[in-house]
């Protein structure tokens, strides 16, 4: 990498050899071939320059050049961002894919030109589910009272109320021995962070509710994408969406081995739920956040695509 | 002079019980949110953002008047070797950089509350601007204190110097 | 180039006496001014490395020693060692080093238990006819051990030095058995020194009066119970724990002891402000200067480097000790947690060590550092309290020196003494 001229300097929270880090790393060998060597990625992982909120600014104010990160974080500051944080707004994956691939998924990467982003690509972000220490989960009823770890977004709160069961928001570093000792009584996540958290020893039952499919986005500074040609504009838009199909494929085979991983050490996976009722239990958290217009015909829209 | 310092001496006394008042609602954030979720069953969710932001507060108004008041750890050994006049040139150096740094915290940390002023903070529901202005704060009174020092030792009057066991 | 400028201004300003929090975030200021790069970054930093929640464990754990020191708990402590450990030979050294051992189950700091045993232990050992440079070198010794029993804030520090996904809990539990060691090892050199200079022993003072003595230190031991049980049983997190301690600390003085005054407690609110204020800045500044080791890959060039010094983790972790000790010698513990956890962890990790048991070597090795000139601290409190010259005490430290550095090569290569005991619990 030291051949290049231009170096962009991208940010990842995930450890090294994790999909969304391996993507970013082999978009950057496209863009060196395709570039002739103007420009290549470099990726810093494991949040060594710092945590996602920390590294939206940093972004913003064009310290570094690129980053890869979840939605969430930006609920708050872009509205648009919020439409893929709402509970069940996606029957699947798939569903996801099509959304995010298409003319929403387009608007929403433009909304973020008027934070000092240049929105890049939609990853893969998995499914979450809760998981607990407790007992299998298979209706709303089963969750009534128990205490869920949740990230600190205004959304996942009053998802975790709606449902009946107590919000608690702790650090990532600190939910594993609070489960243990019963601080709290679970937690919900993806299949991958499930096992390398070391969660699934603590709590063995997965419910696969997946209450959220919240897509990953990956961006860059204003600043670094006005420093550069148009042509080579052109370059990384097309080599940031040449990295999504590989992306897929690593998150899809990653969430296998942590599905196998985790149940071969003895978690319990509830799958057959009846969803329905979670999801009409969300009806007063989508009439408290879905207020804007541009709110309302993106739902809309999102759950009008086949 | 005598009158800046007594001036400089009341906003410091007032950092440090603003910092202490902040301890105190800390513990008593924490306490609530450990009460609320075990006795009570009913977690409470602002209390971890709220404390940080009071942390935030607490850290670098006490941190300022440590400036003032002499108790940073520091490290003073090349100086035993020097002869005074040296050595007074060279703490001059320091307060100088120091003056640097807490403008650096004002404008800089103005620059960042002024585009995180639009967030909605989750939990707390306030402004994300809130999140910089200790280091507003703070770094005001760093260049406050220091400018004082630089001044007291101009006019031959003595500073308290980081390491010693502070006079208070 | 930008290593340059970034270690040579830091380098610069700590030799002239700029605050060790300054030389760091001036000298990442400066840095990153150097590289073009957009100077928010520093501050942006500053706030986000003072904005852990975790951190608030140190303010609390802090706040909750300046209660109960100026509370009647130490005294009780002390007296309750004698009882136990006075009839041993080296009496009442042994009794300094239970002591230690008591008092930093419920505080973390070393130079809070130096100034706090030691005002209490030297005069009594020099009125029995003990050396005042024994009676301070066995202070300031043991005083490492409160570092190595739980709760220890420096190794919270150090978990958000790791990237702050290590489990406090485990870090806690990890440093109970080399804190006992090191104990244990400190009592066979006090127990070689007192025999070779004829220090007499204290009389057992029976059953009866144990009991009594143990009664009237409750309070203060039933904060450890409460601490770790409530961990343990969930009703409260490893870093809530500490803000536990200072509402107990609270009760056990207003309430059960009436002995804390209004003026009391606003001199140990103002005081615990005061010392955290300037542990907090130091870290927040070093998350600046930790952002551009980062930034300018100086961890991977550290693995890389020692990978090419040699592949042998015996002689890794020598080196990193050798380096940890001079360190240690010449700055303060905090910071040079904070300083060299990015850059060492990585290395150690690389040559399988586990994190944890490294965050145990790194404190203990710290820890020892406090009690060396030209810079410790815990020396330094010692000395003030002993009353006698840094030199007069360094001549006859090295038995007590030798005990630590013992128990440190012991922590560094069997990881079961850190590691064992977390297992057991989780
Ligand atoms: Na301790
Ligand atoms: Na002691």
């Amino acid at each position: 990498a030291t051949a290049c001229e231009t170096t962009l300097r991208s940010s990842d929270t995930h450890p090294d050899g994790y999909p969304t880090v391996i993507a970013v790393q082999e978009m950057g060998k496209l863009l060196e071939e395709r570039t002739d060597g103007r420009l290549c990625i470099e990726v810093f992982p494991s949040a060594q320059l710092g945590e996602e909120k920390d590294t939206i600014e940093q972004t913003q104010f064009g310290v570094i050049d690129m980053l890869r990160v979840s939605m969430g974080p930006f609920n708050n500051i872009i509205e648009e961002t919020q439409v893929v944080s709402l509970p069940y707004i996606f029957r699947s994956v798939d569903h996801m894919h099509k959304v995010m691939d298409g003319p929403i998924g387009d608007e929403i990467l433009e909304a973020f030109s008027d934070h000092d982003l240049v929105g890049l690509a939609f990853y893969d972000g998995g499914s979450r589910s809760f998981y607990n220490s407790e007992k299998p989960i298979t209706s709303m009823e089963d969750l009534a009272g128990m205490k869920f770890r949740v990230m600190q977004s205004d959304i996942f709160v009053d998802m975790v109320s709606a449902l009946g069961a107590n919000a608690t928001p702790l650090p990532y570093g600190e939910v594993y021995s609070s489960i243990q000792t019963g601080v709290i009584d679970g937690a919900e996540n993806n299949w991958p962070s499930y096992e390398s958290s070391g969660h699934f020893e603590v709590a063995k039952y997965y419910t696969l509710d997946e209450h959220l499919i919240v897509p990953e986005v990956l961006v860059m500074s204003k600043s670094t994408w006005d420093g550069l040609s148009a042509e080579d504009q052109e370059i990384v838009r097309q080599a940031a969406k040449d990295s999504v199909p590989m992306m897929r494929e690593l998150w899809a085979e990653r969430e296998k081995e942590s599905e196998a991983k985790v149940i071969e050490a003895g978690a319990e996976v509830v799958t057959d739920i009846d969803k329905t009722p979670f999801i009409e239990a969300m009806k007063p958290v989508y009439e408290k956040h879905v207020t804007s217009d541009t709110l309302k015909d993106l739902v809309e829209r999102i759950q009008a695509t086949e | 002079m005598e009158r800046v310092a007594r001036f400089t001496g009341i906003v410091a006394r007032i950092g440090l019980w603003i910092s202490g008042i902040g301890l105190v609602v800390m513990t008593a954030m924490i306490a609530a949110q450990v009460f609320f979720r075990y006795v009570l069953n009913n977690s409470l969710i602002w209390t971890e953002p709220g404390s940080i932001i009071v942390m935030g507060w607490f850290i670098l108004l006490g941190a300022a008047v440590g400036i003032r008041e002499g108790y940073h750890l520091s490290f003073e050994v090349l100086l035993y070797l020097l002869p005074d006049k040296v050595k007074l040139v060279l703490y001059s150096v320091s307060d100088l950089v120091v003056t640097a740094f807490g403008a650096g915290m004002v404008v800089y940390g103005w620059q960042l509350a002024a585009k995180t002023a639009s967030v909605k903070l989750p939990s707390l529901g306030i402004s994300g601007a809130w999140n910089f202005m200790p280091i507003i704060f703070g770094g005001a009174l760093i260049v406050l204190f220091s400018l004082e020092r630089l001044a007291r030792r101009a006019a031959g009057l003595p500073t308290s110097r980081f390491g010693d066991a502070a006079e208070h | 180039m930008e290593l340059w400028i970034l270690f040579g201004s830091f380098a610069f300003l700590l030799l002239i006496g700029t605050p060790v929090a300054f030389c760091l975030g001036v000298s990442s200021f400066f840095t990153v001014l150097y590289m073009g790069l957009p100077p928010v970054v520093v501050f942006q930093r500053l706030n986000s490395g003072v904005s852990v929640f975790a951190l608030m464990a140190i303010p609390f754990f802090i706040y909750a020693g300046e209660l109960m020191v100026r509370g009647d708990i130490a005294r009780r402590l002390v007296a309750l060692a004698g009882a136990m450990v006075g009839h041993l030979k080296g009496g009442l050294g042994q009794v300094n080093i239970l002591a230690s051992c008591l008092f930093g189950g419920i505080s973390g700091s070393a130079a809070a238990d130096a100034s706090a045993i030691g005002g209490l232990m030297i005069p009594q050992m020099e009125k029995r006819g003990y050396d005042t440079d024994y009676a301070v070198n066995v202070t300031v010794t043991s005083s490492i051990i409160a570092l190595m029993l739980p709760p220890s804030h420096n190794l919270i520090i150090y978990s958000i030095s790791a990237g702050g996904r290590l489990s406090i809990a485990d870090l806690f539990t990890a440093g109970i058995v080399p804190g006992i060691l090191l104990a244990l090892s400190l009592m066979v050199a006090a127990w070689f020194v007192a025999r070779s200079r004829g220090y007499p022993t204290e009389a057992f003072p029976g059953m009866r009066m144990l009991g009594a003595l143990f009664v009237s230190a409750v309070p203060g031991l039933i904060l450890v119970a409460i601490i770790f049980g409530g961990v343990r049983s969930g009703i409260f997190t490893a870093s809530e724990s500490s803000c536990i301690a200072v509402v107990y600390a609270l009760l056990v003085t207003l309430v059960a002891y009436r002995s804390l005054k209004w003026r009391d407690f606003v001199e140990a609110t103002l005081a615990a402000v005061r010392t955290t204020a300037m542990v907090l800045l130091v870290i927040g500044m070093a998350a600046a200067f930790g952002w551009l080791l980062a930034f300018l890959k100086v961890p991977a060039s550290m693995v890389e480097f020692l990978q090419n010094f040699s592949d042998n983790p015996i002689v890794i972790l020598l080196l990193i000790n050798v380096s940890l000790l001079v360190l240690g010698t010449f700055m303060d513990m905090s910071p040079l947690i904070v300083i060299t956890t990015p850059i060492f962890l990585p290395v150690a990790q690389a040559f399988g060590v586990d994190p944890v048991q490294f965050g145990i070597i790194l404190i203990l090795n710290l820890g020892i550092g406090l009690c060396t000139p030209p810079v410790g601290s815990v020396l330094f409190v010692g000395c003030a309290v002993g009353n006698i010259g840094i030199g007069q005490a360094m001549r006859t430290i090295w038995p007590f020196y030798f005990a630590a550095f013992g128990t440190l090569l012991l922590v560094t290569y069997v990881p079961a003494l850190s590691l064992w005991l977390p297992a057991v619990f989780r």
